[in-house]
């Protein structure tokens, strides 16, 4: 079992928890652990329950969607200090969405998601400032994801003389 | 205060009054890059031409294929690296550009040229510089990242940012590791990957989130997919770069190469000789007017 | 009167007839005499010989869409306004090869250097000497120099004409070029019911003319002259309001004039045919079957040409919209900031071969109205 300073350690050197009072961060604290992922191993697959959300610390993991007759296909790569994961926080979600595999050696941050949501919804100034942070990681996804899908590098469906 | 890049190269093959006409070159050596590009390496078949040409990183010739027409190829190395022979990188997708699929080494084109303004490597001299390109954006910036290579102590921090469609897009994979060694920050990514691919997965525009710039001496050199430009710069005035200190290279349908057909025209730029470099603050208020 | 007198800017009268001689001698020394001819129930310009060629009696009427000839009867000879055609077409060639190519083992050139033609112009109106000075800035610059202009613009012979019966689309008053000549011509003729006024405004001019026969004009033709081109400059009805113009169009690139005016427009290209000062070009290879041997030709262009801005991926410019926006931003607009001059000289022919009656001078003002409110 990871210490609990080595965790708190950890933590600290993401931005976000810095902006959190220290009740809140150790309170935080208490529902993570440290994962040492080897490049290879998988966080979850598609389907899963909701656990956890993660947060790189060091390493890359990959998102994928299996695609018949594609394989699996890597929509997203999560790099330090990316969440994730992030839909077990929101009550929407049932399962996941995507499997979430580490291409390098990594080390992650795992807060369990069940507690998280317990104490967004004992505490709602909490609950609000985890809110504000799951906003802007989504709007950030979906911008990268709008990107994509504009499929900016295609060639042209009809072509002429240059 | 604006300032716009005056094509200062002017036509070092030595012809100021049959521009029309090609200089005959010989393909040299061919190699194939990502699935529908190819790297040709050629020569001009006059000596004297061959001693004479000179150009910036950042012009482009117009590449003559008889029978079927021009296109406009930038250079796609400096002339030091390439030992003094002409590359191009050619995505093969239009009706020339097809046609030069099919060429040999020995085969005979036209090239006329060079044309346009460069990319500004003198003036960001002592500054922190971005590059941000995309896709088949990367050739024409290859020729200003080995000038850059050559005179590394003139410039502060580097840092290329590169992204393709898939892994198996990504141009001159095997430089890389040539390009981190001479101290650039390089990092690539794709908008998608396979099981293999252990690199990132993601956008270039979004990678300006993953590092600082000091706004006062960071310039930004970005070419790729006009969308990804545009996205480039949104990011880069978000950080209070300012317009002047980003430079982007258009793209429009070229063919004299000396503003004199006029289809290359937007606004009262045309692209072929004013630009296709230019600094952003130039740009700003035709940039985004729709179908201008 | 005697050769020796004539000096630049001496203004001489001479009979009708003698025209047909200083063409004569214009073609003895090499020129080839191209002017206004009837043809096919239009006036073009084309070869001509002498006043037997020219359109003789006849006067115009135009409006948006619509060109009459009135047959006067009267032995006058200049009349009427220009038709569709303007003497680009012979410093600017449609169609001009640039040069052909065999592929003998290796691809290379084949020499076939034709001499530039030497051409007279008979017959340019003002608006249309001013669209050959705009053209000169377009084509003959210190970056640029096009050589098939050169060579002809260089052994070019002009007479011009002053225009006495402006038509309704003619707008030359507002936009400066018009309708009376001042200078660029070699000869300027005036034409009066007797004789031809001609002043000299070159020595080439000054040369030609000292062959001829002719007279001291009287103070009754110089009058006569004087009061026809009054009359010309008062009668002109069209006008453009051209205050601020670069600037009007391209601050308004959002107007929603360009959306009404481009359902209007049909792209037809007609009024960059028609228009004096248009330059737009392409290049196009033409290749024997066999693949050994081409030729690359240039061709006129327009940007109301769908494929104009088409680039690897799509179209810059996909709707007529977008494309009717480029040409009058760019003839009003940044034209000036490009060539140091106005793209437009006024002639009005945009007006009388558009199909679909669109009038520049009114969608000028329509922005600059829309701008007001």
């Amino acid at each position: 079992m990871v210490p609990a300073e080595d965790i708190q350690a950890a933590l600290q050197k993401i931005p976000w928890f810095n902006t959190l009072t220290t009740e809140h961060f150790k309170k935080t604290a208490d529902l993570a652990h440290l994962r040492y992922a080897k490049a290879g191993d998988i966080f979850f697959h598609e389907g899963d329950k909701q656990d956890y959300v993660y947060i790189v610390l060091e390493g890359r993991v990959s998102l994928d969607i299996f695609v018949p007759h594609h394989g699996k296909v890597r929509f997203y790569t999560a790099e330090p200090y990316d969440v994730f994961g992030w839909s077990s926080v929101t009550p929407s979600m049932r399962q996941r969405t995507a499997g979430a595999v580490a291409v390098l050696d990594c080390t992650v941050a795992c807060l369990d998601a069940e507690k998280l949501r317990q104490f967004a919804e004992n505490d709602h100034d909490f609950g609000y400032l985890l809110m504000r942070r799951l906003a802007n990681v989504v709007a950030s996804r979906l911008m990268v994801t709008r990107l994509q899908l504009i499929d900016m590098f295609a060639g042209p469906t009809e072509y002429k003389n240059d | 205060m604006t300032t716009i890049l005056i094509n200062t190269t002017a036509h070092s093959a030595g012809y100021t009054d049959k521009l029309l006409l090609p200089h005959w070159a010989e393909i040299v050596k061919i190699i194939p890059e990502a699935e529908g590009v190819t790297t040709f390496q050629l020569k001009f078949t006059d000596p004297e031409v061959q001693n004479r040409y000179r150009f910036e990183p950042g012009q482009f010739n117009m590449f003559y294929i008889p029978g079927y027409g021009e296109a406009a190829i930038s250079m796609s190395s400096d002339l030091e690296t390439a030992n003094g022979l002409l590359v191009h990188t050619i995505r093969h997708i239009g009706n020339v550009t097809k046609a030069t699929s099919r060429l040999k080494i020995g085969d005979t084109v036209g090239i006329r040229g060079p044309f346009g303004t460069s990319w500004p490597l003198d003036a960001i001299k002592g500054m922190d510089v971005v590059i941000a390109c995309g896709g088949i954006g990367l050739p024409p910036l290859r020729g200003a990242i080995h000038r850059i290579i050559r005179n590394r102590d003139k410039y502060g921090k580097v840092t290329l940012l590169y992204g393709a469609r898939t892994p198996k897009d990504l141009m001159y994979p095997t430089e890389y590791k040539t390009w981190q060694k001479a101290d650039i920050d390089m990092q690539v990514t794709v908008d998608r990957g396979d099981e293999d691919w252990t690199g990132r997965v993601g956008v270039v525009p979004m990678w300006f989130y993953h590092f600082r710039v000091d706004p006062h001496k960071t310039a930004v050199l970005t070419c790729g997919p006009e969308i990804m430009m545009r996205f480039v710069i949104y990011e880069a005035l978000a950080r209070r770069i300012p317009a002047e200190h980003i430079y982007i290279s258009l793209e429009r349908n070229m063919k004299c190469g000396q503003g004199a057909c006029g289809h290359c025209q937007q606004g009262p730029y045309f692209i072929c000789k004013d630009g296709p470099v230019f600094p952003f603050s130039a740009l700003e208020n035709i940039f985004n007017v729709e179908e201008y | 009167m005697t050769e020796k007198n004539l000096v630049l800017g001496s203004s001489v009268a001479f009979l009708k007839s003698e025209l047909d001689l200083l063409m004569t001698d214009l073609r003895k020394n090499g020129f080839q005499t191209v002017g206004p001819h009837l043809q096919d129930e239009s006036i073009v310009y084309s070869k001509i010989d002498g006043l037997k060629d020219l359109p003789r009696g006849i006067l115009s009427e135009q409006n948006p869409a619509s060109y009459r000839m009135i047959q006067t009867g009267k032995d006058r000879y200049f009349d009427f306004i220009p038709g569709s055609q303007s003497w680009k077409q012979f410093l600017f060639p449609p169609r001009h090869t640039l040069f052909t190519a065999e592929k003998v083992g290796k691809w290379q050139f084949v020499e076939n250097e034709d001499p530039a033609p030497r051409y007279a112009l008979i017959g340019v109106r003002a608006c249309e000497l001013a669209a050959i000075q705009v053209q000169d800035k377009v084509f003959l610059r210190d970056d640029f120099s096009d050589s098939i202009y050169r060579s002809r613009r260089e052994g070019l012979f002009i007479l011009a004409v002053n225009c006495l019966d402006p038509d309704a689309t003619c707008f030359c008053v507002s936009m400066g070029t018009g309708p009376r000549l001042a200078a660029g011509f070699d000869l300027c003729v005036t034409e009066l019911d007797e004789v031809f006024l001609v002043e000299v405004g070159s020595e080439l001019g000054r040369s030609v003319l000292a062959s001829r026969t002719f007279d001291l004009p009287s103070a009754f033709a110089q009058n006569t002259a004087n009061q026809a081109m009054e009359r010309a400059t008062n009668s002109m009805v069209r006008t453009m309001d051209t205050t601020d113009l670069p600037h009007l169009l391209t601050a308004q690139l959002e107007a929603e004039r360009w959306a009404e005016v481009g359902k209007r427009c049909l792209s037809c290209a007609n009024c960059t045919l028609v228009c004096p000062t248009c330059f737009c070009w392409d290049a196009t290879d033409h290749v024997d079957i066999l693949g050994k041997s081409t030729r690359r030709e240039r061709v006129w262009d327009s940007c109301f040409n769908p494929n104009y801005s088409y680039v690897v991926g799509g179209n810059t410019r996909p709707n007529i919209r977008s494309r009717y926006r480029q040409w009058l931003t760019h003839k009003l607009g940044t034209w000036k900031k490009q060539f140091d001059i106005q793209g437009c000289v006024g002639c009005g022919r945009c007006i009388t071969w558009c199909p679909a009656r669109i009038d520049l001078t009114e969608e000028v003002a329509a922005i600059r109205a829309e701008v007001k409110t």
